[in-house]
């Protein structure tokens, strides 16, 4: 059991190290129950690493105003991207023979995101001992953390649906651009419904002081 | 039963009454700390701020005894505190001492043997000589005459190839600088203010607006046809709106921008120097409806120590801001309450206390500075001589009373900073927000702890590394055994 927990936590480092073996083996060699139980924690850790980070950064990098934040919304920040990303991604492939299922797109994605756990957690508490000269390495490293990722994204993408690396690009575009598409629906739908509800509300206000 | 419907009522009466009675307290005992003043915060959120000044009396020309004030327009105070007030509806100049006796009035001069008479002046400025220089706007001319009122010189509209052909002078404001150069703001001047010499003649146009433009305007300037264009309104630069010179011949001068810098201080260049450090640009209000629109200031003083005021014509609003740009109190509005305005067009300082001129009541409004407002400006004042012990004390005084002025935390970093106490320097730098003084205390605390412990770090990290090697080595040893114990037992 120890065995199997050791090479759990390993193995997302060895996939942000050597990304097209470790994305080839989380599609057809890895279980995809663990796989699976990996990414939540990998979101997880990402949300608390977000949160932590806006609550207990230096103050020379970290110019929040207290009363704007709200660690509820920070999970949201950062689960809605990856599901829109997630459901974007998954659509598009279906149409443009990706040989990816919608859990690989979502294990790759989770993976992807570890170079931001792993680099932005320990700079949260570096962040309090530099000054503001030494501000540049950090926002270099978080820099670094997000193209990292980036190219984590492209390649698990890559190797997931089996594209090529041009088609991968314009898959990933067009996924940005379906991610818009669904915020606008999920928008438009809220509102809709709000107008829906407000009006049975109205009429029925009507009705009851009618009397 | 009617009658317990009876009591009932008087029984909720008096509790509302009485709910209303504590809430009225409660919100009392805020107000009277002057929660009508604000200030902004680092976020921009407005900020309620204790009272800085308050209004004492408001004297109109009957008072004074020199009968009703007719659309007066300009007000100068001397360095020995000598308000001149520009009466331009009854075309004279009337002086007070700082106790508000009368000590003259202008409405004429000598000039060539003839008597002269000022028609409609709208400017005025005061040497520290007393020689007076005013803006005779009717009469198209500035008239400077000496403290005896004989005439020194009389600039009558200027010729020169900087000028168009038509143009016409027509001159509202008016300052001098200590080599008598006369600045003159005129009516429909779009360079700038024309700056007069010593013998009178005109040599140059100085600190010109830019020329802002609304990008819908050039939109439809870019669609319409030749001759739409030529019905449409020019892009013309911003004119200036009112100026003031220090005590050092800077410029400062406000001008009718909506948006973009409203306030500028100007040097022999007529480049803008004024210091821009503080939370926000200083212009007055930051926050306004859409329907309000921004403030118009029309005036500004200067006072030592780099403070200057403005004053907002739309919201009859008195903002005062230090050298920095921090924004330091407000006083002042539109109504009819002491302390309101209907119009102002003047504000001047007497020492400390605050002159507000109104056009249309024909009313002087005299502010005097509350315990808050003496203690900030003292604190200004020694902060900027760098008499940072006091300024210290003053700031710590300014923040009992008002915990949200927040730049005032950072002169008192910066105090501490000078004494040595780095880590609460550090404490005071984060509460003002200001990141450059915060990373300089903090370089030092660090170097401060860093040589404090440098005989533990450095055992430990001797300690950590011998301890590495020798685990390193012990490893290796009993692996080495483990491979031979192996090969001896096959």
């Amino acid at each position: 059991m120890f065995r199997l927990n050791r090479e759990l936590i390993k193995y997302p480092f060895y996939i942000i190290m050597h990304p097209f073996n470790g994305f080839w083996d989380l599609k057809y060699d890895r279980t995809q129950r663990n796989n699976v139980i990996i990414s939540f924690v990998i979101l997880f850790l990402l949300v608390i690493t977000n949160i932590l980070s806006s609550e207990y950064s230096g103050f020379l990098v970290n110019l929040i105003n207290p009363n704007d934040m709200n660690s509820l919304m920070e999970i949201a920040y950062v689960v809605v991207p990856v599901l829109f990303w997630c459901v974007a991604n998954w659509s598009l492939t279906t149409l443009m023979d990706g040989e990816g299922k919608f859990v690989d797109i979502f294990t790759s994605t989770c993976f992807a995101l570890v170079p931001m756990i792993v680099i932005n957690f320990p700079w949260i508490w570096l962040s309090k001992v530099i000054s503001l000269q030494e501000t540049a390495f950090y926002y270099f490293f978080s820099s670094f953390a997000v193209f990292w990722s980036l190219f984590l994204l492209f390649v698990g993408n890559m190797t997931i649906h089996q594209f090529s690396p041009s088609k991968t690009i314009a898959t990933i575009l067009l996924t940005v651009v379906a991610m818009g598409f669904i915020a606008f629906i999920c928008l438009l739908f809220f509102s809709l419904t709000q107008q829906m509800i407000s009006f049975v509300n109205v009429v029925y206000k009507e009705l009851a002081l009618r009397r | 039963m009617r009658k317990s419907k009876h009591t009932w009522r008087a029984l909720l009466l008096t509790a509302l009454c009485c709910l209303i009675g504590v809430s009225l307290g409660g919100t009392l005992a805020y107000a009277d700390n002057g929660a009508s003043s604000y200030n902004y915060s680092f976020w921009g959120r407005t900020v309620a701020a204790p009272a800085a000044y308050k209004a004492t009396t408001v004297l109109d020309g009957k008072m004074l005894g020199i009968g009703a004030l007719k659309d007066p327009t300009d007000l100068h105070v001397t360095t020995d505190n000598q308000i001149y007030v520009l009466d331009s509806g009854n075309n004279r100049i009337v002086v007070f001492d700082s106790q508000f006796k009368l000590i003259r009035t202008i409405d004429s001069f000598m000039r060539d043997g003839k008597q002269e008479t000022f028609n409609n002046p709208q400017g005025l400025f005061v040497t520290p000589q007393k020689q007076l220089i005013i803006a005779d706007t009717g009469n198209q001319r500035v008239v400077e005459l000496d403290a005896n009122l004989s005439v020194i010189k009389v600039i009558d509209p200027p010729q020169s190839d900087l000028l168009n052909t038509n143009f016409k002078f027509q001159p509202v404001r008016v300052i001098a600088d200590q080599a008598h150069r006369i600045y003159v703001m005129s009516i429909g001047v779009f360079d700038g203010f024309m700056e007069f010499n010593q013998n009178g003649e005109f040599t140059s146009f100085i600190g010109a607006n830019r020329v802002k433009v609304d990008p819908t305007e050039l939109l439809w300037k870019r669609l319409s046809t030749r001759a739409q264009r030529s019905q449409m309104v020019m892009f013309t630069p911003t004119e200036f709106t009112n100026l003031d010179i220090n005590d050092e011949g800077f410029i400062y001068a406000t001008n009718g921008d909506v948006w973009g810098d409203t306030i500028r201080k100007l040097n022999a260049q007529g480049n803008d120097i004024l210091r821009r450090t503080g939370y926000f640009n200083p212009k007055g209000d930051i926050r306004y409806t859409t329907e309000q629109g921004p403030g118009r200031l029309i005036d500004i003083d200067v006072t030592d120590s780099e403070m200057y005021s403005v004053l907002d014509g739309a919201r009859g609003r008195v903002f005062t801001y230090n050298g920095d740009g921090h924004f330091m109190y407000m006083f002042g509005g539109i109504g009819n309450q002491l302390g309101q305005f209907k119009m102002p067009v003047a504000i001047e300082r007497v020492g400390d206390d605050f002159l507000v001129l109104d056009k249309a009541f024909g009313e002087i409004t005299v502010f005097k500075s509350t315990e808050y407002g003496r203690t900030l400006n003292e604190a200004t004042r020694s902060y900027y001589r760098g008499d940072e012990e006091k300024a210290f004390e003053l700031y710590n005084k300014t923040i009992n009373m008002n915990a949200n002025l927040e730049y005032a935390y950072s002169g008192i970093g910066k105090a501490l900073l000078r004494k040595g106490e780095y880590k609460e320097a550090m404490h005071y730098f984060e509460e003002s927000y200001d990141r450059g003084n915060y990373s300089k205390a903090f370089l030092l605390y660090r170097k401060q702890v860093l040589r404090e412990h440098f005989p533990t770090i450095m055992t430990g990290i001797v300690v950590l590394v011998l301890a590495a090697f020798a685990a390193r080595v012990l490893w290796k040893r009993k692996k080495l055994s483990r491979i031979r114990g192996v090969s001896i037992e096959s």
